[in-house]
């Protein structure tokens, strides 16, 4: 024994210290103690060496008979059930007895159990004759030798009853969800065959369970009352138990639980249908941006104009723009002319460049025609050879102004410059045509020029071809007005330059009423002193009648009987009268020289004694009368 | 105390029966009135719905109840020793077996007997919980409702013995009083008092659903349902 309890003792000694350090963390503190009781068990063993029974530390409670339960599975029978106890004698069949009593209309009193099941021991059974409902049941535990009673229960009938569970519980697929992840099953099953359900005896309500396999936790349905049950939301890949169980409708007690049912169901594989929408999408996607790349490339243009606006170039109203890039002048000219409002500057500006382009396309035209030579009677050998610009030749001797645009200045002069003719284009010069203007404007005379005897009047023409002037009537010659003040305007432009030697005259005559065509007549006067001098002279001596006045006043470019006016017409400078040698009436024109200039009577013609005076004045005005030019004032006059 | 109550129901049922004859009265008339006549069946099946309806209320009223004012110890009792809630004023089939053995004349005359015996103590009920101080008002509704609900399945089941028993009124020799046998006398609490009443209630209630399942289940003509 000894022996065996020694070798007993050091295997366990030695599982405990195996044990001991093997530990692992969960089985830690059961280990040890499970070795600590071993070891104390075994020393006590040791110790003791002696097969004693170990006493009873702790006194057994006495147990009573006493009834464990009652129960009826279909609210027709029930039965009862109780315990001896832990009293020995009590435990020998027939010790004790049942009895019960039922509190209904006709108390009969206590009767003992009506039948006593054989094969289980301690139940008593009461059948459907013994089993009323909605009455209240006592049954008594009493010893059959002795009047005591052991236990006493009360009950009614209904609220004992615990059915049987359900059976045919099965259930099946209702769908699974796209993702192949969740699943619904319902569930059915049918009621327990004892309870009688058909007739209305016992109505049921049946509660579902299920969880997953061999977990611990159970998941509740609501109570149903039908035969039928869905469960949502199960996943496939686990497998599910489910039962059932069912009470009586406004009792609590429940039956047992039925068979479990395994549930499960296999993933369907999806992808198959994930493949084909993805192919979709990607097509999609591909061909709507091909077609976008398309509509971008066809319609670039439009696009471009949409998005990045073009910045509107300047635009003047009925101007093509195109005309101001080029430079072209005549064009624009022409269409600004056109426009009322371009109208006044360019009047203002260059009356005399129309004049003298009107004059020149006029004037070279009717070259062989016009009247002056007609009236002279000369040929002029350079007129047609004359290999300048048709412009200068036309102007330069010969300023045969044009008949229509003087006629509408005449008639239009109210409304502008008199000086302006208004069929054609002015070349700007702005200049020239300005200053004199106001001096102009601030006659007192604005009207009184008209009524210069500036024109002279050809009264006769003599047989030799020479022009007879007289004394023109003093009111006619309004039109005579813009192109004095176009020379004027000319003058004051160009007075400092070369225009001391230069000076141009100019005679208009105009008569209106007898339809006589203006003539302008102008004397390029070169620098000699003579023809310069004489020129004034002379046409001092065209002038008309009143000779007081100056042509000084006009710096001897401008033919004005009317002094004052004259004067005021030209610069402020104005050379005396007395300077100027008295001017007769009328000065016949003997010829034309080649420079188309009228020329006046040699007799006429001035001394070479001619004072300077006039020729002095000369330069401080502009050489050149307003409106006329010649090609070489022209390139002496620009800038 | 038979004769008496028997004479309570006897006016009860006379003056209901004139509401009776002017709300219901509508002949069976299969030419040209079958308008408003209503067949044996619906009529059973909802007769039956009030029933079950109003037993499944009670048990929540006196479940409400008993968690409020009810202390566990009597509770324990209660369920022990149950109540001497109905006198049996007339002997009631109280099993399977007996029901299944009454004809249907008694079971509609029974339930007949149960609904009218429980309207005016409804009504005290309704009233004594009223006094109460701290009275869930969902316990309060649900007395309401099960008075009002136990009146309509009245007038129901009126019609209905009308039609299956083709009787014109129903005479009880009930002259006793009911309400003094209702409970125990030594209940004075209110409370108690007003608890016994729920339970028995809800006794009777399912009496009355039980007793018209049985009429319903003898229309299909079962061999379960009657053994007659």
């Amino acid at each position: 024994m000894n022996n065996n309890h020694s070798t007993f003792r050091k295997i366990y000694l030695y599982v405990c210290v195996l044990q001991e350090q093997a530990k692992t963390m969960e089985r830690k503190d059961s280990l040890s103690l499970l070795c600590v009781l071993v070891c104390v068990w075994t020393q006590a063993t040791y110790t003791q060496g002696s097969t004693q029974v170990p006493e009873d530390f702790t006194p057994e409670p006495i147990v009573l008979p006493h009834f464990t339960s009652c129960r009826s599975r279909e609210q027709e029978t029930f039965r009862c059930w109780w315990s001896t106890g832990s009293l020995a004698n009590l435990s020998e069949p027939g010790a004790l007895a049942v009895f019960f009593h039922q509190n209904n209309l006709m108390p009969i009193g206590w009767q003992e159990c009506p039948d006593y099941t054989a094969t289980v021991e301690n139940e008593c059974y009461f059948n459907k004759s013994f089993t009323h409902i909605w009455t209240s049941y006592c049954v008594q535990l009493r010893a059959t030798s002795q009047n005591i009673t052991y236990d006493e229960y009360c009950f009614t009938v209904e609220n004992i009853v615990h059915p049987d569970p359900p059976v045919g519980l099965n259930w099946t697929l209702l769908n699974v969800s796209r993702s192949g992840i969740n699943f619904d099953i319902l569930v059915r099953w049918a009621p327990p065959p004892s309870a009688d359900v058909q007739t209305g005896w016992m109505s049921l309500k049946y509660e579902v369970h299920y969880r997953v396999r061999n977990a611990s936790h159970w998941d509740k349905l609501e109570l149903e009352s039908g035969s039928q049950q869905s469960i949502y939301g199960l996943q496939t890949d686990k497998e599910y138990e489910v039962r059932i169980r069912c009470k009586m409708s406004a009792f609590d007690n429940f039956g047992d639980f039925s068979e479990s049912v395994f549930v499960q169901v296999a993933p369907i594989p999806t992808k198959v249908s994930v493949f084909p929408m993805a192919l979709l999408l990607v097509f999609g996607v591909v061909g709507m941006l091909f077609l976008l790349v398309l509509i971008i490339f066809s319609q670039q243009q439009r696009l471009m104009v949409i998005l990045l606006p073009p910045v509107p170039a300047p635009k003047i109203k009925g101007i093509d723009p195109e005309l101001l890039k080029k430079g072209k002048m005549d064009q624009l000219n022409s269409l600004l002319s056109s426009q009322h409002m371009y109208n006044h500057d360019t009047y203002r500006e260059d009356p005399w460049v129309e004049f003298i382009q009107l004059d020149l396309d006029d004037a070279c035209e009717k070259n062989e025609n016009s009247d002056t030579q007609r009236l002279l009677g000369l040929t002029r050998p350079g007129l047609k050879g004359d290999d300048d610009s048709g412009r200068a030749s036309c102007y330069d001797p010969d300023f045969l102004p044009d008949t229509e645009g003087l006629l509408a200045a005449h008639s239009e002069m109210e409304e502008r410059h008199p000086l302006v003719s208004e069929s054609s284009p002015s070349t700007p010069s702005p200049e020239l045509a300005e200053t004199p203007f106001f001096p102009v404007q601030s006659q007192p005379v604005s009207q009184s020029w008209i009524n210069m005897d500036f024109y002279a009047q050809v009264s006769d023409v003599t047989p030799a071809g020479a022009v007879v002037l007289s004394p023109g009537q003093q009111n006619d010659t309004p039109s005579k007005n813009p192109v004095d003040k176009t020379k004027k305007e000319e003058e004051e432009a160009g007075k400092e330059e070369e225009h001391e030697k230069k000076m141009k005259l100019q005679l208009l005559v105009v008569d209106p009423d007898r339809g006589y065509s203006h003539e302008v007549i102008a004397r390029q006067v070169e620098s000699s002193g003579a023809p310069f001098c004489s020129a004034p002279e002379i046409a001092y001596h065209t002038l008309p009648p009143e000779p007081a006045e100056e042509p000084h006043g006009w710096h001897g470019e401008y033919l004005a009987p009317d002094g004052e006016a004259q004067m005021a017409y030209f610069l402020p400078e104005a050379p005396p009268a007395s300077m100027l040698p008295p001017v007769s009436d009328y000065t016949v024109v003997q010829e034309v020289d080649d420079q188309r200039s009228l020329l006046l009577n040699p007799s006429a013609r001035q001394s070479p004694a001619c004072p300077p005076n006039p020729i002095k004045h000369l330069p401080s005005m502009p050489a050149v009368p307003v409106g006329y030019l010649t090609p070489e004032l022209l390139e002496n006059l620009s800038p | 105390m038979y004769s008496v109550l028997q004479g309570c129901l006897g006016l009860l049922f006379c003056s209901i029966h004139g509401l009776l004859g002017s709300a219901l009265d509508c002949p069976d008339r299969d030419a040209g009135g079958t308008r408003c006549s209503i067949s044996v069946e619906k009529l059973l099946d909802r007769a039956i719905q009030h029933a079950e309806l109003i037993y499944r209320v009670s048990e929540e009223a006196r479940t409400l109840f008993e968690q409020m004012f009810i202390p566990f110890s009597f509770h324990a009792q209660q369920s022990h020793g149950g109540h001497l809630c109905t006198s049996n004023i007339f002997p009631i089939p109280t099993s399977k077996s007996e029901v299944q053995q009454i004809s249907d004349k008694w079971l509609l005359h029974s339930v007949l007997i149960l609904i009218q015996f429980w309207i005016d103590p409804l009504v005290e009920l309704q009233a004594s919980l009223d006094r109460y101080d701290n009275a869930p008002s969902d316990l309060l509704n649900k007395t309401k409702w099960m008075s009002t609900k136990l009146m309509n399945l009245e007038q129901g089941v009126l019609v209905l013995i009308r039609k299956m028993l083709e009787e014109g009124s129903l005479e009880l020799h009930n002259n006793e009083s009911v309400t003094p046998y209702l409970l125990p006398t030594d209940m004075v609490e209110h409370v108690l008092r007003d608890y016994a009443m729920l339970s028995c209630f809800k006794k009777d209630a399912h009496k009355m659903e039980t007793f018209l399942k049985f009429l319903k289940c003898r229309q299909t003509n079962r061999p379960s349902c009657s053994i007659l």
